[in-house]
Order: structure tokens, then sequence, then C-alpha cells
């Protein structure tokens, strides 16, 4: 069948294109959207609806829509996608939804026959017994049941953001906000004007209200304006664009689709998300139509009598030629002129308005015409199969006729599009005379022009925009603006019409989206739930996707009738952001994936990849794990034999992760007193200390090696995890306590690549690269430091160790780091150097029974729990945290402490994070707590013992060395034997580090 | 998201901020003379006020200083900004500019929409 | 259904807040400690709080002792609360999943489940193919975090959040609980370090014991009694998306990248964000922190790149400063604080209403809830438990 067009539609052209819908292709225009696409090729049913799966048709010609949603299967299966919004293209293939087998055969429409029993809170009411049955039986059915479309497929976005800060922004390119921009073009103001179409006009395009503005036709007029704003040096414009949110700070997101109308190349950006500060907020974004509550007013070919008419004049396309027309107001007549400038005729006029109160104009218009007409009267309800075929009229004297129609147009009134005005935090107020909520008080630098603000009277509206905008002292516009139809709204309350023929399939409803019947609010508010947020969540009425645009204040109509109370007292719900659905995709933006967070790696990254590191994160950090010597090594393997090989010749880390910060000032000692427990006072130039730091609740936060060159100059180390935290933590107490303190800090972390060469041959490596520095023992002892120059440029060497052997750490400078690396490997060789990375680091350390700050540490351990009373500076006045350490709790002597724990029996192995207990056995299931002294925060098969190690964080640890205890395992009931012991396992006389 | 002068580098988004609690808490001179009560309200109690709020700003991602400022909590408006070394203005500078979103009261979930 | 009375000129008990704990401690000192004489005064509607905002994950895999068996007892009156209320809880076991992304998560959930192994939970260890076959939507492998593993407690889930202030609100009502709506409590007014009543919207109402639980205004109503609570109070966001047919099985919790997400029964995925780093009583956080979430969830679900987001909004969570909450009495006598539950708060509902209603009648804590008392923060003895708390503060 050929595509239907209107000939003389400006906003489509004429190329066809091919569309596909249930596997069935049709014929339509460049420009369509898949509702108008649809139309034209005269199909009404569309989907199947949330739960009752009734037949459902498209209603509406916009982003109000509820029921047209469509799954997009060339689009990585898109699911419900507004029919009415997202554009048709050559190639594109849509699916109806919620439907199974097929669309006009649904299994899930016995849902309807059930629906009887489905009413309002069912589910808190039923479902429950017999004991299990939920679980088992009713839960998965109902779920099974659930959501609309089917699930997309895997997409990987390439959306970008954009951010924009303008002194006004538009939102809305229809008459109101054209008029606008038209008065900023070429003043100081930097403008940014938004649109959701692809054209502007809003209802100058959208209807046939308008006839002409200063003398010209209304497309020209359009075309000439927006000439002038794209030439004017102060003024964007976006298009395809819908403002979504409207945050705090004038601050809005807005969403742009790139490829509207056509097809996605994936390969680029198809979304892109503005973010928008502004100054000033120029909300000019409309109105939206709302529905009448009559009998079956969810058929297809139920659709709202303005978008109706967007149909005819937006995208060229008459969804019938006959329709019924049903109105509470004066606004509809321009639809029936549209219709009768195509030709065609309405098959009835149905007013709800008294005889009186009917404007003479379009009494004599209908009468001229000979359209019936149906004064004082309303729609009792329609019938049909899957689509209206009858419509049934109570007239003014209260009688039921019916007429035979295809389509019905049902307009109750129009709401201020209020949405945003609300989102921004601004109130809203009633207004009897357009039976709506409108802006009233602004929280923000917010204005409304035009319908939003609940002005629909074209003749007023320059003078409002005059008005409104007086402050930003640009010239008054005034421009003539000859309509249509008679200007002023005239409209009669009506929400719900009286039904007659009562069956129990019939259904008068109030959301379409989320099928809640009329019914669902009365048995609701018999049950109680009478306050509108009660309401809303019980019976689901304004939760759908299209968060009952057309539909939300009819609800409350007809919840106000009831309770016999008036409107604003009923109150209206939250409007939550988005105004829109909005894209998960532009949301996240190219934040994710390899942008997620970025890597950092050290200057040595690329030899441990060529070296077979596999990585841990640390952080951001990628750190070297360990090193697999050949293809079959083990991670088990690896370890084991990183660890030996350091403890027999040597071994070398990559620390260039651990943070450094350079304390510099006459008072950095001061400030070291107070920032770490350690004191400082008495300790020598050129030497180094490890430290604590506590937070002010006494538990350690971190540690690390401090380098004291003199009384005002500190070097500190921090874990590599810790570095950021530490580092504020210094400035903020720098700044904002003890800002009398002269100390400047400044973090190094990324100016040093520090080495850890560790090891008994450490001392011999180390002495052939940097043949004139005298390595020996008096005169380079443990923890002292030397610094010099290499190659120009400054570097340390520490002599420290976090393995329990002779160790020395080198910082240097990164642009020399990697030549380093390789010759420290060059001489290394000899003398069986071995890169070793995190994990033997980790248990080379629990071997000497040193802690790792999050792993024996939780935030919950003080230095006394780990047996770190010798490095309190007990003499010192304060320092961060100590006083927390004698706190009550905090000071009783039977707390977690560290301890060391080894299995009895040597060939078993303890797993880490498992809990000490009395007793020997498990049961297979526990009922009542079982009681437990602590957990293990550290446990490693030790090479260099032959035997599992670990430590133990247990109460009154100190107090249970010697003492033989069990230790659970993941799974089993039978416990492991083990006793407590000291948690140095090596070299505790600390020989080795010392000499 | 809100928008915060900071005193050295001028207006920029809230994410570059991190927020360091209420403002004007001084730590005790000498924390030994406290007891456990007080030593605790120290570390753990702050003002929680629904309303004018005295609080600490570090401009984090930018040039790492501190200041404070006066915020509204019930509708984030920022009242003030200054330096730590300014004095704490007083708190009648703001009652009168205190601007209520949607009416919401002092105390109470709020989510008011409709001018009573 | 509950009847709207206009507040009488006092009662035994007034509980400020008509959330799911307020109504729960309500619905549980009538029903176990046979006090009848109760007001739950509300000042907007109920359960309109963090009650009908939070993202409804119910679990109880909590690190220490004192909060497994707090939470426990919650999940274990969670299990029973359809039949006990004639209400329809909706309480679907499907199990809260913990992901790891690092050693060190690893490290901590492992010590974790074997805590609550002992404590008698069922929490587990699950390998990132145990994971896929959980949830095959999630990408475990090709992102910034690789997920490592998880703990898995099955007995977790998430419940119709509505439905519990509901059906405690009908069956306090059946025993004679006053509900009053639409109330503001202004403040509290005390004599001598003792509890007079509240003064109200509607006028003054005495009271022998008055009850808090308002959630995040809960130390703007302490300070009217005079007493100081160390709680903050900041913005928690949540969205949902449109709905579509069931893809995830479970509630998937990630801490690391700050995002968690269940579907309901109606097909919406349920996503909860982080909280916001500064105090506010805006109910709208930041939406950098929506961004943040959304970009975590479209790199673990590659099919929720064509997903949208259908709603958003803000909850004021009130926080301790070791992510446990107060269930305590305090230096007012008849004065009760229930508060500070940060993220978390709407898993404990029954649990923490049950003891919390003991703590009132008896004047005294049930065991259950002695260790989440005022004076740990003068002691130290704090149950810090940020680890669990699965969103960062």
């Amino acid at each position: 069948m050929p595509a239907l067009r209107n000939k003389d539609c400006n906003y489509i052209s004429n190329k066809e294109i091919k569309i596909t819908f249930d596997g069935k292709s049709y014929s339509a225009y460049e420009g369509d959207t898949i509702a108008s696409a649809l139309l034209r090729n005269n199909i009404r049913l569309i989907g199947r609806s949330f739960k009752y799966h009734r037949p459902r048709g498209i209603y509406t010609c916009g982003i109000e829509e509820p029921n047209a949603l469509v799954q997009i299967l060339n689009e990585h299966n898109e699911p419900n996608t507004r029919a009415t919004v997202k554009k048709a293209y050559d190639g594109i293939n849509i699916s109806s939804q919620n439907r199974w087998p097929s669309l006009s055969f649904d299994i899930g429409s016995i849902n309807n026959i059930l629906s009887p029993i489905f009413s309002a809170g069912f589910y808190y009411k039923t479902f429950m017994g017999p004991k299990g049955f939920w679980k088992k039986i009713y839960e998965p059915l109902i779920r099974r049941t659930a959501g609309l479309g089917k699930p997309p497929k895997n997409f990987r976005s390439k959306s970008i953001h954009q951010n924009h800060n303008v002194d006004i922004l538009i939102v809305g390119g229809g008459l109101s906000g054209l008029i606008a921009a038209k008065k900023l073009i070429d003043t100081n103001n930097e403008v940014l004007l938004v649109e959701q179409d692809s054209f502007l006009g809003g209802i100058l395009k959208n209807s046939n209200k308008v006839k002409q503005i200063d003398g010209k036709n209304v497309f020209e007029w359009v075309k000439e304006t927006e000439k002038l704003i794209l030439k004017s040096k102060n003024i964007k414009i976006l298009k395809n664009t819908l403002v979504t949110t409207y945050n705090f700070t004038n601050h809005l997101i807005a969403l742009e689709d790139k490829y509207s109308g056509k097809k996605i190349d994936v390969s680029k950006s198809e979304l892109t998300l503005h973010k928008i500060r502004t100054t000033h907020t120029i909300l000019a974004n409309g109105h939206i139509e709302r529905f009448i509550s009559f009998r079956n007013n969810d058929l297809p070919g139920v659709m709202l009598a303005s978008s109706f008419e967007k149909y005819i004049e937006r995208y060229g396309v008459t969804p019938d030629e006959k329709p019924v027309i049903f109105t509470n107001n004066s606004s509809t007549v321009s639809l029936v002129k549209s219709l009768i400038n195509l030709n065609c005729k309405p098959s009835a006029y149905i007013d709800a308005r008294k005889q009186e109160d009917i404007e003479d104009e379009t009494k004599e218009y209908l009468s001229k015409n000979n359209i019936l007409f149906y004064p004082e009267s309303e729609v009792e309800g329609c019938e049909g199969n899957k689509k209206v075929e009858k419509v049934y009229i109570r007239n003014s004297s209260n009688k039921i006729s019916s007429i035979n129609a295809k389509m019905l147009c049902p307009s109750g009134g129009f709401n201020p599009d209020i949405h945003l005005f609300t989102q921004s935090k601004g109130l809203v107020k009633w207004d009897d005379k357009i039976i709506s909520f409108k802006p009233d008080t602004a929280f923000q630098n917010t204005i409304t022009l035009g319908s939003v603000s609940g002005n629909y009277e074209f003749k007023n509206l320059c003078k409002e925009i005059n008005k409104k905008l007086s402050f930003l002292k640009v010239d008054d516009l005034n421009l003539e603006i000859k309509t249509n139809i008679r200007d002023n709204l005239s409209i009669k309350e009506l929400w719900e019409t009286k039904t007659n023929k009562k069956s129990k399939w019939s259904k008068s409803f109030i959301d379409l989206h989320n099928d809640v019947t009329t019914k669902d609010l009365k048995q609701a508010i018999n049950e109680g739930y009478d306050r509108i947020e009660h309401l809303k969540r019980y019976t689901t009425n304004s939760m759908g996707t299209d968060q009952g645009k057309i539909s939300s204040i009819n609800s409350l109509g007809i919840v106000s009738k009831i309770l016999n109370k008036k409107i604003e007292e009923v109150g209206t719900t939250t409007y939550r952001p988005p105004y829109a659905p909005l894209s998960f995709a532009a949301i996240a933006g190219r934040s994710t994936y390899e942008y997620y967070d970025p890597e950092r790696k050290t200057p040595i990254h690329n030899w441990h990849i060529k070296n077979n590191a596999v990585f841990e994160d640390v952080g951001q950090w990628k750190r070297p794990w360990y090193f697999k010597k050949n293809e079959t090594e083990t991670m088990h393997q690896a370890v084991q034999r990183e660890s030996k090989q350091t403890r027999q010749s040597a071994g070398i880390l990559d620390g260039s992760t651990l943070g450094k910060i350079e304390i510099k000032g006459k008072d950095a000692l001061e400030f070291m007193n107070l920032m770490y427990t350690n004191a400082f006072t008495k300790m020598k130039p050129m030497t180094s200390r490890y430290a604590l730091m506590l937070g002010e609740d006494g538990m350690i936060m971190d540690d690390g090696i401090i380098c004291k060159i003199n009384d005002k100059h500190f070097i500190a180390t921090t874990t590599s995890g810790g570095a950021p935290k530490v580092f504020a933590h210094m400035e903020e107490f720098l700044q904002t306590e003890w800002p009398h303190l002269q100390v400047y800090l400044n973090s190094i972390t990324e100016q040093f690549t520090t080495f850890n060469i560790s090891g008994p041959k450490a001392r011999e490596i180390v002495s052939k690269v940097f043949s004139d520095i005298d390595f020996s023992n008096e005169k380079f002892p443990f923890m002292t430091f030397k610094t010099f120059n290499y190659k120009n440029t400054q570097a340390r060497i520490m002599r420290a160790s976090f393995t329990g052997e002779l160790g020395y750490e080198i910082y240097i400078s990164p642009q020399h780091a990697f030549e380093l690396w390789e010759l420290i490997f060059k001489y290394g060789k000899d003398f069986d150097l071995v890169p070793y990375g995190t994990e033997t680091m980790h248990l080379l350390r629990a071997e000497k029974g040193y802690v790792v700050i999050g792993q024996e540490t939780d935030g919950t351990v003080t230095p006394i729990d780990i047996n770190f009373n010798w490095m309190i500076g007990k003499k010192k006045k304060d320092f961060i945290g100590k006083r927390s350490l004698t706190r009550s709790d905090t000071a009783r002597d039977d707390r977690k402490q560290l301890v060391g724990i080894v299995p009895l029996d040597k060939s078993q192995f303890i797993e880490e994070g498992q809990h000490i207990v009395e007793c020997e056995n498990l049961p297979s299931k526990i009922k009542t707590p079982i009681e437990y002294l602590g957990h293990i925060s550290s446990s490693y098969h030790s090479p260099n013992l032959s035997h599992c190690i670990s430590m133990a964080m247990i109460k009154n640890g100190n107090k249970l060395m010697g003492k033989k205890l069990f230790v659970s395992t993941p799974k089993g009931t039978k416990n492991i034997p083990v006793e407590i012991v000291s948690p140095v396992f090596i070299d505790p006389e600390n020989e080795r580090l010392t000499s | 998201m809100i928008l915060i002068n900071c005193p050295y580098c001028g207006e920029r988004e809230q994410s570059e901020f991190t927020n360091g609690g209420e403002a004007h808490v001084i730590r005790p001179k000498d924390p030994d003379t406290l007891n456990d009560k007080d030593w605790g309200q120290y570390v753990f109690y702050r003002s929680n006020p629904k309303g004018i709020f005295y609080e600490r700003w570090v401009h984090s991602h930018g040039c790492r200083k501190w200041f404070n400022a006066v915020r509204d909590t019930s509708t984030d408006t920022i009242l003030k900004i200054y330096k730590l070394t300014d004095n704490k203005p007083d708190i009648s500078e703001f009652q009168s500019s205190l601007k209520s979103p949607s009416g919401e009261p002092a105390v109470g979930s709020g989510n008011f929409a409709v001018k009573k | 259904m509950w009847e709207s009375p206009e507040p009488k000129k006092g009662y035994d008990v007034i509980i400020v807040g008509g959330g799911g704990h307020g109504l729960g401690t309500a619905y549980y000192l009538a029903k176990e400690h046979g006090i009848k004489n109760i007001a739950v005064i509300e000042k907007g509607w109920l359960g309109g709080g963090n009650t009908g905002r939070n993202t409804t994950i119910i679990r109880s895999n909590y690190l220490w002792n004192e909060s497994a068996n707090l939470y426990d007892h919650s999940v274990k009156l969670w299990e029973n609360l359809s039949e006990e209320l004639n209400f329809n809880m909706m309480f679907s076991q499907r199990g809260v999943m913990n992901l790891a992304h690092n050693e060190h998560d690893i490290k901590e959930m492992k010590r974790r489940i074997s805590a609550n192994r002992l404590n008698g939970l069922d929490t587990q260890w699950v390998d990132t193919k145990q994971i896929k076959e959980l949830v095959p939507i999630m990408n475990t492998e090709n992102l910034r975090y690789p997920v490592l593993g998880a703990a898995f407690q099955p007995r977790g889930g998430v419940a119709r959040h509505d439905a519990v202030a509901w059906g405690y609100a009908l069956r306090s009502n059946e025993m004679g609980v006053d509900i009053i709506q639409n109330c503001e409590v202004k403040d509290i007014k005390t004599d001598n370090h003792k509890v007079e009543g509240v003064n109200t919207s509607k006028g003054f109402i005495r009271a022998n014991k008055v009850a808090v639980v308002a959630s995040g205004h809960t130390s703007v109503l302490a300070q009217t009694a005079g007493v100081r609570l160390p709680l903050q109070s900041r913005p928690l966001q949540a969205l949902v998306s449109e709905p579509i047919k069931p893809v995830i099985n479970t509630v998937v919790m990630s801490n690391a990248v700050h995002a968690y997400v269940s579907q309901s029964d109606k097909g919406e995925l349920v996503i909860g964000a982080g909280t916001d780093g500064y105090n506010s009583f805006t109910q709208r956080g930041g939406y950098d922190v929506i961004e943040e979430t959304v970009r975590a969830i479209v790199e673990l679900y590659p099919i929720f790149g064509k997903m949208k987001m259908l709603r958003q909004w803000g909850g004021i969570v009130d926080i301790c400063p070791d992510a446990s909450p107060i269930i305590s009495k305090c230096e007012v006598k008849g004065l009760y604080f229930n508060c500070g539950w940060g993220t978390g708060g709407f898993k404990a509902t029954p649990g923490s209403a049950n003891v919390f209603a003991h703590t009132v009648a008896k004047d005294e804590p049930h065991k259950i809830n002695e260790a989440f008392n005022l004076e740990r923060f003068s002691n130290g003895r704090l149950i810090d438990e940020h680890g669990a708390a699965a969103v960062a503060h």
C-alpha cells in the first residue's frame, strides 16, 4: 500500500523510506516518526498494555505517549522507545512489545479476562499463604510477567558530554521561545535555545491555531526568525535536544539525538548530553493536552485531539478522515478546521460545555459544515474489537446513542508543562480559570513564558514576554498574532464520564501506561489510601514511563471529587527528574571502560610486562603481583621462588607507588611531632624511622618511613593506597588547626621512582651500581640514608627493609629510572637477583612480623594493639589521636592484639580471614553463634620455614602466647589445631637487618 | 550540582571540592585534660542543622586551600564564603535572606510543590 | 485501613516519625509490651521518608557480631512478616551479592564470610563462574576493575518498601495506636532532664516517653531537647530504569564502584548510588553522583547501555561516625533515639523496631541493641561497619 501524505506539509520530505514493523515492510517518508509512519499505513494496534495486555494504539504525538512503546531491533534491541518521538529511517526494524506470540493474538491478554481480580493493591492482599508459596510459586510467576520490552543487547556507546556556560537558556523553540530569542538577538547575553523537535515553531507547526504573525504565514515567520537567530553572534540553537533535568544552581541536563531520523553510525557518538550552566532559565516548554476517562478510553483509535491535529499539520498524515471529537474546551475547533481544510469531516463534535458557554463561532462553523454536534454531551464509552468501532454518546437529555467511528479524539484541557519548573523547586498554584496547576513562585532564576506559565492567549503573549524579560533591558517586541480560533480558553471541569454499560472487562483508565483504572483509585481511597502519595504507590498511578503526563492532573481531579476536597488541597505528587527517560549510555558518557578511571603505571611498567608480570589493582595503580618465570609456573610456585631467592641472594621490588611527601619549613619538626605518634625531636639528622599516623579516633590510619634531613626538612613515605589521604590529612591540619606553623608540604610521589633491593647480596649489588658510595655497615648503617647527585638529578638511597633482610631503597628521578633498573639487573645477574611482586613482598614481611595497613589493621586497631607501644612518643604532650588511646574502652588491655599463629600439624594450611575459636569442631549447620577470639589477618606458606605462618588479631592475644587453639576452615567442620606464637618468624634479633 | 566560589580560584563545580564538616570547631589545646565524654564530643559530634550551617571546604581538585562557607542546608544555597583568617560572620547576617524552596518547613521532610 | 484521628491530650508513648521503624516500634510496643496508648506522629505521610525512597535491599552479612545479630534478627522477622501482618511484604529472598574488584576486597569479604558463618549466617563465597551463572548479563572481565568473586547471601533479597509501613500501620492501628499524619513535631519538651511531651503543629501533646525515629531530622529534633547526637545528614540518591523483562534475578552490590542493582517485580532496574560528601536536607544530591553510578552500571552490565533512567530521587540519611546505628536511651529520662542508620536502615526495619520497642518499654536495651548506645562515642567501643555499609560515606 502506498504511503499516504498531505501535499502541503512543510516538515516531511518527499523521500520514501522502508521500515519494518513486526516483520512486515512498509513505506514511509523521511522525517516521519515511527508513529506517523505507522499511521500513514493505517496501523492502529501497536502494543499490549503493561498489566492486562490490552490492545493499545497511538494515543498522542509526542513525548507524553503512554502506549506506543516499541523495540528497535536494529539498534541493539533498544526497548521502550516512544514511537511518537523516535524518527524512522530507511531500514529501521521495529517490533511491538509485551505480547506473545503475536500482537494480535497475545496469550498474556488472559490477564484482561482475569482482570476483575487484579484490582488496586491486589498484590499486598493476596499471594501469601500457604507458607512457602510466595517464595516458590507466586513470586517467580509474578516476576516472569514483569517488564515491558525485552532486554537490549550489549552496547558500548560513544556518547559524549558537552558543557555550556551561558547567560540565558531558553527551553523550547516554540512561539514563546522564538519571541524571547528574537528579543535577545545581538544583545550582550549569551543565549542557548534548546528545542526537542527537528524543527522550531512548536504550536505554529503542530497545529492550525495560529494563522499569521506580523502579516506572514507562520512557516515563513519561523524560517525568517530562525535565520535571524542563526545570524546573531550571541544565540546558539540546539535541535533534537530535550531538556530532562533541572538541578540546583541553574544546572540543566539536555540530551541531543545526533542521529534523529538517520541510521546510527556505531563508530561515532550517537548522543550528546549537554550540561548547561546558566544565569537565567527561560522555560517556554509549553503545555500538554490531557485525556478524559471513559469506558474503554484505551482502545486503539482513541487519540488526543491536538495530537491528531499535530499528525495532520506536522507530519502530513491524516490518521482518519471521520473521527469523533470529544472536548470540554474551546481549543478543539482548530482540529475541525484542519480536517475541513483537507476535505475531511468529523463524524461528530461532542462538547461537554453548556450550549451557552460554547463560542458562537464554533457553533456556526460546525453548522455551516454540517457536522453532527452534541452540546452538553459526553462520550459514555467506546467499543470494538482491538479498535474503536462504536462510540456511545450521552446527550444533554441523558440519552445514549451510538455512532460508528474508527477514531475518537478527546481533549480534556491543557496542563502547563510544569515538570521542569517543579524540578527547579518552584512552587505551583492551582488556577481555576484553566483548571490546572501553573507556576507561581520560582526558587531559582527561572522565568516561564507562554502556555507553561498558564497563559494560553496569543494576543497577550508579547506583552507577557516583554514584561517578564524587562529586567534584561532589551527592547520590547510587539508582534501581531492572528489566530484561527478564539483566543481565550474556555473549559469545563471534566475528568471522567459516567459509565452506563457496565461490564467486568470494560475499563475506564486513569493511567494507560500502568493500567490503572478510575475504579482502582476509588477502591484505594475506600481502603483508606487517601493521601495522594499513598494512592500513587498503592495503585502505581502515574508511575509509568510517561510519569502520567496526560493523566496525573486528572487523577487529582477524580480524587478531589471523591474526597470532596479542592484539588489544591489534595496536592500534587513530586515530579522527579528526568522529564523523559534518559539514556544510561548518555549519562555515563565517555568515562567508561578504558576511561573509567586512569591506570597509573610506574616508569618500569613495560619492563614488567616484558618479564611476564601478573598485575594487581592497588587503588589506581597497576602493580606487579608476581612474575611468571614460564608459562606453566603457578602463582604459588612463583611466589615461593621469589621469596626464597630474595632471602638467599637478593630481590628487587618496584616500589614507585609508595606515597612520598616532603615536609619543609621552620616548624617542620613540631608539625611532624603532631602528625605522627613517634618522637622526632631526638632523632639524628640523616636517619630514618618507621612511623605511624593515627586518626583523631586513635586508630591507625597509615604508616611509613620518615627521613629526617634536619629539623626543618623531612621526607615521609606513605602506603601506596593511602598517599592522597595522608597528604590531605596533613594539609588539613596545617591549614585549619596550626596555621601558625611555618611548614610547606609537597607531594613528590611521582617525582621519585623507588626500587627496594633486599637480600644478603643487596650490598654487593648496590656497591657495583653506585661505585662511589660507601655501603659498608659502619658508613651506611641501618635506618640511615644518603642523598646524592645522579646524572644531574637528585637521588636518595635509604637503608631500610620491609622484608627483614639487608635492604636499600633507591629514590631516583623517573627520567633515569628505567636505565638504572636495567643497570641494577646487569650487575644483579651475578648475584642471582630476582624481581618480585607485591605478593612476595607481603609474604616476606609476614615472615618478619611486619604489619600491612589495611590487612592487619581495619580502622579499629591502635598502635598498642599491634605491639607498637614503643612507637608512641610518651613524652610528647600531644599528637593526633593520642587522647583517644586512653579512653576507657581503648585502654583495655584485653583488646584484640597482634599474634603469630602456626598450625600444630605443619602440613596444614590456614586460610586468611578465618577465625580463631576454642572448639575443635564446628557443627555442620551453625544455629547459635560460635564465639571467636579473632581472625587471621595474613597467612602464607613460608618457603623459608616450609610451613604455614599466620598473623592474627585476637582478644587478649599478648597473654595467650603458647596457647593451643583452633582456626576454622572455609567450609569444613574440623578446625585446624594451632599454637599462638610471636608474629616474628624470622630473625627476631634483627641480625640480617643491621649487619 | 551546586557551585562554590573558591576565594582563591573563583566559582567551580562542587565536585572539585571536598567538604570538611562543621567549621569553627577548635581542636582542644590540651586534650589530656579532657574527660572521655568531652573528647568524644570533639572527635565525633558535629552540628547538623537544617538551615544555616557554618562549614569547611577544601578545593581539593584545585588550589587545595581550605576555606569556610555558610550554607543553608535546607536549600543548598551558599550564603557566604570566607577565608579561614576572616571572622566568623554573625548568623543574623543570613536569617533574613533565607529562601525556602517549595515552602519547606524547618523540620520535616518537605516535598511540597503547591503553594498554599 | 488505619484511621486518621486528632491527637489526644497525652499518650504513654509518642513515636516521632511515621516511617517503617517508627510504625514498627508502635506495633511491637502494642503487641509485645502491652502498651496501647501510643501515638505515631508523622510530619508528612506514612512511609514518605526513607522507607519510600530506598532500594529495599535486605541482608545481614555484616562484619561484627553486634551488627550481624541485629541485622539477622531483622531478616528472621522479615521471613515471617507477611504472615504476621497479613499484608504481603513481597519479601523476595533472591540473594544478595557483594562484588570483589581487587585483592583487598577479596580478603575483606572472606573474613566477613567466615565471621558470618560463625554467627550462623548463610553468606558464602562465589567465584566468577558462579557469578556468571547467577547473573549472566554481568561483564566480569572486560572492565577497569574486573570482578574477581563475590560474597553471596542467599537469604538476602528485596521487599516492597511501602508495604512495610502500611502493614505495621494497619496492625498497630487495629491495636489502638493513633496514627497522626500531617502533624509536625516542632520540639520536644523536657523538664529537669525528663521528657514532658512534644509541641506539634496541632498543639502540645503530653507523653511519658518520646521515641524519636525521624531519620535525617533526628538530630534537629534532639537539639530541641538539648541532646546532641553524632549524626550528619547526607543526600543519598537512587534511580530506576524503564521496565524490561527479567534479566537480573538477584541483588548485586559493588562497593568499589558505588553501584547496586536489583530488578523489581515490575521489571524496573532499581539502582542505588552513593552518598554526597556534604550535609544537606534538600533530598537532592549532586548530579555527578548519579553519573558515577551509571557509568559503573553500564560497564558492569553492557546491555544497560541501551536502557534509560526513568526516575531519580534523593533521600536524607543520617550517618554515624562508625556507620552503625544508635538505638539508645539518653541523658533525658523518657527520651529514646533510633537513628544513624545511614544507607542501610530499610533492611533493619523489623529488627530495629522490635528491639527499640523493648528499649522504650523497659527503659533498658534489649541485649541485641545493647552495643548500639551513645556511650560508645565517649568510651571508644565503636562498631565500625564502614566495610560492610557498601556505600562510601
